[in-house]
């Protein structure tokens, strides 16, 4: 009984520190849900449709909670034993090495500074295959 | 507790054994292995202890039972393992098991010998039997006649030749085949020709007595005239150890000995055939007695080496002995104690002791964390009570592995092929195998199995299976908005073989890839320049953090063996260097990732240029600054960073002199009172129940005592420091740029591993021309690509990345915290440890 009031308590923290970080992430310059504004419509006529965005948001959020969960939560429930520590110090160190090698990743693609060289090969097909 | 965090509790026990139960402790203590016994008798040698004739029995009974075993191998049978608990005999028992020991080998030495020689004589009949039947033909008797005739019929009798009346006489023997030549040649030169021999491969081969092995003979027949060339050849035969046998003219005579071998040889078999029947049964019993005793024999030598160690009280008439026992297996101790002593109407008695040396290390795992302690321990183990790495390298070996190693597909293979091992691992065929580098992985298969887990999940994130990346979402960057607002036409593209497509132009990067490496990455040329600066950062990061951590722990350690002062001496002057710095570092990366965006690429500032100017506070007038006041900030990190030198070097050298110099002059009016003494004593107790290191070097661990403060020496104190302080200083930036090996051997693998996709498997794939040509191709394609991915990939560079990860964790990681100069809780136990 105790174990679940301290689960619940624990998910209202993290419910309220979601809260805060989404307000913390909109406060951050972020390419964020910028939309695919429609070009002008170039000499070729050529009808394409939009490429879908990636948001920035969505998945800090999903995965913040994900290993958040993991991590934090995780540990409420791993069952009295001799290996209860070691359970519990594997649970918290996926969760943190985990959790930072995907920000890491993420972040370094957030505001790229140059864009990948194509070979105009690649440019040909990658156009028509990826709209 | 039972975790891991830090080795447990050990204590010294000293046990008082009556002399009547002392054997059968020691054989209950043996079955449980708890203790690790002390030599008391250290510096008597083996030879003058008290149990040396026991132990001296008990090796020449291990002596027997060795050439009872081989005996047992000679005859091709096995020995079946012991089944069922097989406690330590009680001495008495000894002088019976000998008995029966030496009854069966000599026994056996005996069917040996008579089984030996019975099979000598058989032997010695067929040849005489072969010799005797073989058709040499007639035996010759002229010397005209040209060489041995085939006929049947014998010359001699109706021989009218010139010679006739020479008696005409004959060797006849069995030789080695290979020494016939040379015999036949001798005999030739020898008798000048006054001999005519006849040499005959026997027919069927004859078991040799001694090894067992079927052989082929010679027998020959040499007819002669004359006494002096028969004495020759038979020297010459005798020389050559042939078997000579007599040779009778007669055919029915031949034919009646013959008859006779036939019998003998018969009734010779029949002997033969019971001699070895006893002899089985004689192997029966040695199989039954022999596995069981054995262990017992085995069992009660270590007893005896174990009381050996124990020290004699002449007084109480009992054995002491001093061992060491973890404080939470006490309760199970004084139970076996009680149910060894309680037969013999008398009791054990076991009570703690004080000691000073630092007990013997021990952290219980099981067949999960066994192998992560192993490699931790392989670099040294643990102090007594100190804080222990290896919960947390369940998790960060195979973690930093993975970052070395990461690809989905070369992850997968290593984690199946663990998990095969891991799911067969009761299987005993395979728990018995005897291949050395098998043992080695076998061992390391849960290693294996979180080293592929990881690996995979390091995959995704790389976008890396078998180098080829993969669109689970669709990719950030649209080419398609690229071209279009450029004006790629076709003709543009054909006359540009390369084009970069421009983040500034609103369109063409639509957002950060969700989950990982954006894919369009693999498709790029320049993708290493991305990839390059991503990674290196990374391995900073990881770097940073990891070593904080391991500062961190640090504080466990000082808050436990209660030096308090250390925390703000060491620890916090530590941690501020550490962050103030490199967590800048980490800070100024992470910033520009933020801040730093597409629309300002061409102006970036450089972070390494902006780090390099702050250690030498220069300024690059065409670097930026990243954000508002960075000068100040970056001043001030570095001042502090400076002076927390000085408190490294001086802070804790200082405080132990001022300590000691306190008690000094405390103690010197008092005048070695008791009271103070008790003061003292009463302090130093209350501060740590089991060590208390007296001064900075962490090798010496003892309580302190009066006599002990005659030890700090101020200069090896300073000294001391003085090292560590560089060795961290230094260390910091050494070791930061040593995890940069995570972005070397990352970048290693991802381009062996494409390397091996476009010359091998790519030629494969495009052979589309004909359907039936690429199909056919692909097969050996297949199959080197597969062979090299095993052998390059999955082999050398996993043990490559291994390797790297396991230094990572042993220098940059625990110096950190971690000094290993412990040794291992070494139990008395029974059981026979093979893995």
């Amino acid at each position: 009984m105790n174990q679940r009031r301290f689960a619940w308590s624990r998910a209202c923290a993290t419910g309220i520190t979601l809260r805060m970080l989404t307000a913390l992430l909109q406060d951050v310059h972020l390419l964020g849900e910028s939309a695919v504004r429609p070009s002008n419509p170039p000499e070729q006529s050529i009808a394409h449709p939009v490429m879908t965005a990636h948001s920035f948001a969505l998945p800090v959020i999903i995965f913040t909670t994900f290993w958040g969960l993991i991590g934090i939560a995780g540990p409420w429930f791993v069952p009295k034993g001799p290996n209860r520590g070691v359970i519990i110090t594997m649970l918290v160190a996926t969760a943190v090495c985990c959790y930072l090698f995907w920000l890491i990743a993420i972040l370094a693609q957030l505001n790229p500074l140059f864009g990948p060289q194509l070979k105009n090969e690649t440019i040909w097909y990658v156009r028509f295959l990826w709209e | 507790m039972g975790s891991m965090f830090r080795s447990e509790e050990v204590a010294l026990v000293q046990l008082l054994l009556p002399t009547a139960a002392a054997y059968t402790c020691v054989s209950q203590l043996g079955e449980l292995g708890l203790v690790e016994f002390r030599d008391l008798n250290a510096s008597v040698s083996a030879f003058q202890r008290r149990f040396v004739v026991d132990v001296r029995r008990c090796e020449e009974l291990e002596k027997t039972f060795t050439f009872l075993k081989e005996e047992v191998q000679r005859a091709g049978l096995t020995l079946p393992p012991p089944e069922g608990a097989l406690p330590a005999p009680p001495p008495r028992e000894l002088l019976r098991i000998q008995e029966e020991t030496d009854r069966l080998a000599q026994e056996l030495r005996d069917v040996r010998g008579n089984q030996q020689a019975l099979r000598a004589q058989l032997h010695q009949l067929q040849l005489h039997s072969a010799v005797l039947d073989q058709s040499h033909g007639p035996p010759m008797a002229a010397a005209h006649t040209e060489g041995p005739s085939s006929e049947r019929t014998p010359l001699l009798p109706t021989a009218r030749g010139p010679h006739a009346d020479l008696k005409v006489n004959f060797v006849a023997g069995a030789v080695e085949p290979y020494k016939a030549a040379a015999l036949e040649r001798l005999l030739w030169r020898a008798c000048r020709g006054f001999l005519i021999a006849s040499f005959r491969e026997t027919e069927g081969q004859l078991e040799d007595p001694v090894t067992g092995e079927p052989a082929t003979w010679m027998t020959f027949v040499i007819s002669y005239w004359g006494e002096q060339i028969g004495q020759k050849i038979r020297k010459i035969t005798d020389c050559f150890h042939c078997h000579v046998f007599p040779y009778l003219e007669q055919e029915e005579a031949r034919r009646g000995v013959l008859q006779q071998l036939q019998q003998q040889s018969q009734e010779l078999q029949e002997v033969l055939g019971e001699t070895e029947r006893f002899l089985s049964q004689v192997l029966g019993r040695v199989q039954q007695l022999l596995p069981p005793g054995q262990v017992q024999i085995r069992k009660m030598k270590a007893v005896y080496l174990a009381l050996n160690q124990c020290s004699v009280s002449t007084t109480h008439k009992c054995l002491i002995a001093e061992v060491w026992c973890a404080t939470r297996d006490l309760p199970t101790l004084q139970q076996a104690l009680q149910d060894g002593s309680s037969e013999e109407g008398v009791s054990a008695v076991a009570h703690r002791i004080p000691c000073r040396d630092m007990p013997p290390t021990l952290v219980r795992t099981n067949r999960f964390t066994a192998s992560f302690q192993g490699i931790v321990d392989a670099y040294g183990v643990g102090r007594y009570r100190e804080v222990n790495p290896a919960p947390y390298t369940i998790i960060t070996f195979p973690f930093l592995f993975a970052v070395m190693f990461g690809d989905v597909g070369h992850g997968l293979l290593m984690f199946l092929f663990a998990l095969a091992m891991v799911l067969t691992e009761n299987r005993p065929s395979v728990k018995a195998a005897q291949n050395e580098i098998w043992q080695t992985f076998f061992g390391g298969r849960y290693l294996l199995l979180l080293m592929g887990l990881f690996s995979v999940y390091t995959g995704f994130i790389y976008n890396e299976c078998f180098s080829r990346a993969t669109t689970i979402f669709p990719s950030g960057w649209s080419v398609a908005a690229m071209a279009n607002q450029s004006g790629w036409s076709d003709k543009y593209l054909s006359q540009h073989p390369m084009l970069t497509l421009n983040p500034n132009i609103t369109g063409v990067f639509l957002g950060p890839y969700p989950f990982g490496i954006d894919p369009i990455w693999s498709l790029a040329t320049n993708h290493l320049s991305f990839l390059n600066s991503f990674k290196m950062k990374m391995s900073v990061i990881l770097g940073v953090t990891h070593m904080a951590f391991g500062v961190f722990l640090g504080i466990f350690n000082h808050m436990h063996f209660g030096q308090a002062h250390r925390l703000l001496l060491e620890t916090l002057p530590e941690l501020i260097f550490l962050l103030g710095l490199f967590g800048y570092l980490v800070f100024l990366i992470v910033y520009k990732w933020l801040r730093e965006s597409a629309a300002s690429a061409s102006t970036a500032p450089s972070i390494l240029i902006h780090f390099i100017n702050m250690f030498l506070f220069a300024q690059s007038p065409t670097n930026q600054p990243l954000f508002h006041g960075q000068e100040v900030v970056q001043y001030v990190l570095v001042v502090l960073a400076l002076a927390t030198v000085p408190i490294l070097l001086l802070g804790t050298p200082l405080y132990l002199l001022r300590q000691h110099r306190r008690r000094n002059t405390q103690r010197r009016p008092a005048g070695r009172e008791d009271k103070d003494s008790d003061k003292l004593l009463a302090s130093s107790d209350a501060s740590s129940t089991s060590v208390n290191s007296w001064n900075a070097d962490e090798e010496k661990a003892g309580i302190p005592g009066d006599e002990e403060e005659a030890e700090f020496v101020p200069s090896e104190v300073f000294m001391h420091q003085a090292i560590h302080t560089i060795e961290f200083c230094l260390g910091c930036i050494s070791n930061t740029a040593s995890y940069l090996r995570l972005w070397a051997l990352s970048l290693a693998h991802a381009q062996l591993s494409e390397v091996l996709w476009a010359m091998v498997m790519r030629i494969g794939l495009g052979m589309g021309r004909e359907m039936g040509m690429a199909a056919v191709v692909l097969v050996p394609v297949f199959a080197a690509f597969a062979v090299l991915t095993v052998a390059i990939l999955l082999v050398m560079e996993g043990l490559s990345a291994f390797l790297h990860a396991l230094r990572l964790h042993w220098v940059e990681f625990q110096n950190k915290f971690y000094s290993g100069t412990g040794y291992k809780l070494s139990p008395f136990t029974f059981t026979v440890d093979n893995e």
